[in-house]
């Protein structure tokens, strides 16, 4: 599947604000997409894009941080980096604890706020990559039979195929077979492997 | 790797200290070197059945890596080891492990930091000690 391209979503009250992030962003080759409050940015927001956002925290109506908290809600895993003018601690330790990526205090060099913007793309990349991953581990357990999933529970848990035997009142042979259907349908080349796929999607 | 020791750094005689070895159950670990700030965290601590202040960097992280370490306080910045480092060793021998950061008001960039690389919470002092206290408390339970 065709991966979209990554956006920098910024959503800053500040019209003059909103334009530079824009003009700099485009300078330095970024697709950018600004948004005047939170409310509207959610409106059109969709997980599925690639990117990053750039969030004021100080807005009119929803703050940042409430927008933080409703895209938490929601699932989103875009990185967050705050912008503010008015920063201080204990604000930027909620944030942080809500899952930001960054937070950033005008004023800023640009440099600073474009390093920062190339990390959280290269963060969100990897997340997608990551949720991928975990996505079609998902998909292959789905297509493993009730027995099947419980032999390779017990084999993940390091249970040699005597002792999954005994545990679910079958002969050793049928957990042999049971377990070559589990190692195919998860694309496992090793119980080791195997063990690493269930680790991720625990 | 950590390699500054904390010159002046001592035990606060409230337990145990020093070599990194076994602790109390449920203790709080200090680190920090031997500033007002470290004294006034020990101080405003000193209601806290086990406070240990370790006497290095190396003692503080395996004390704070042990499983009897209910928290551990970074009080001030650790001479040539920056915090950052600290906080990561720390928090990959303990995933779970509180670990709190005191740090000069304002200093926003440092709380970052801090936050990003493992600190569970940034307490700025002053205005008080008080916070720390509470965020302990709820550490100990």
């Amino acid at each position: 599947m065709k991966e979209l391209p990554q956006t920098v979503f910024v959503v800053d009250d500040d019209d003059a604000v909103r334009n530079s992030l824009r003009l700099l962003l485009k300078s330095a080759g970024l697709q950018a997409e600004v948004f005047a409050s939170a409310p509207e940015f959610l409106a059109k927001y969709e997980a599925a894009q690639p990117g990053c956002l750039l969030l004021d925290v100080r807005m009119p109506g929803m703050s940042g941080l409430e927008m933080q908290h409703e895209l938490n809600l929601r699932g989103a895993t875009i990185p967050v980096i705050f912008i503010t003018g008015h920063g201080d601690i204990p604000m930027a330790v909620e944030a942080m604890q809500h899952g930001a990526f960054d937070f950033l205090q005008k004023p800023f060099r640009d440099q600073e706020l474009l390093d920062r913007v190339q990390r959280a793309l290269v963060r969100d990349s990897e997340n997608r990559a990551r949720l991928r991953h975990t996505d079609r581990i998902r998909e292959r357990l789905a297509s493993l039979s009730p027995r099947e999933r419980e032999v390779l529970e017990l084999v993940t848990q390091g249970k040699a195929n005597k002792m999954v035997a005994g545990d679910l009142g079958v002969s050793q042979r049928t957990v042999e077979i049971h377990r070559a259907h589990v190692m195919q349908k998860m694309e496992a080349g090793s119980l080791a492997e195997l063990v690493r796929m269930m680790m991720a999607i625990s | 790797m950590l390699r500054a020791a904390m010159e002046g750094s001592e035990d606060n005689g409230n337990g145990a200290g020093g070599n990194g070895g076994s602790i109390p159950a449920r203790t709080i670990v200090v680190a920090g070197q031997s500033s007002q700030r470290t004294r006034e965290v020990l101080h405003a601590l000193r209601g806290f059945a086990n406070v240990v202040w370790p006497t290095s960097l190396e003692s503080a992280l395996a004390q704070a890596g042990s499983n009897e370490a209910a928290c551990l306080v970074i009080a001030d910045d650790l001479r040539e080891e920056p915090i950052d480092e600290f906080l990561q060793e720390a928090r990959e021998l303990r995933r779970n492990l509180p670990i709190f950061v005191i740090t000069d008001p304002d200093d926003v960039a440092e709380a970052v930091s801090a936050m990003r690389n493992g600190a569970t919470k940034v307490i700025e002092i002053p205005p008080s000690y008080a916070a720390l206290c509470e965020e302990v408390s709820r550490a100990m339970q």
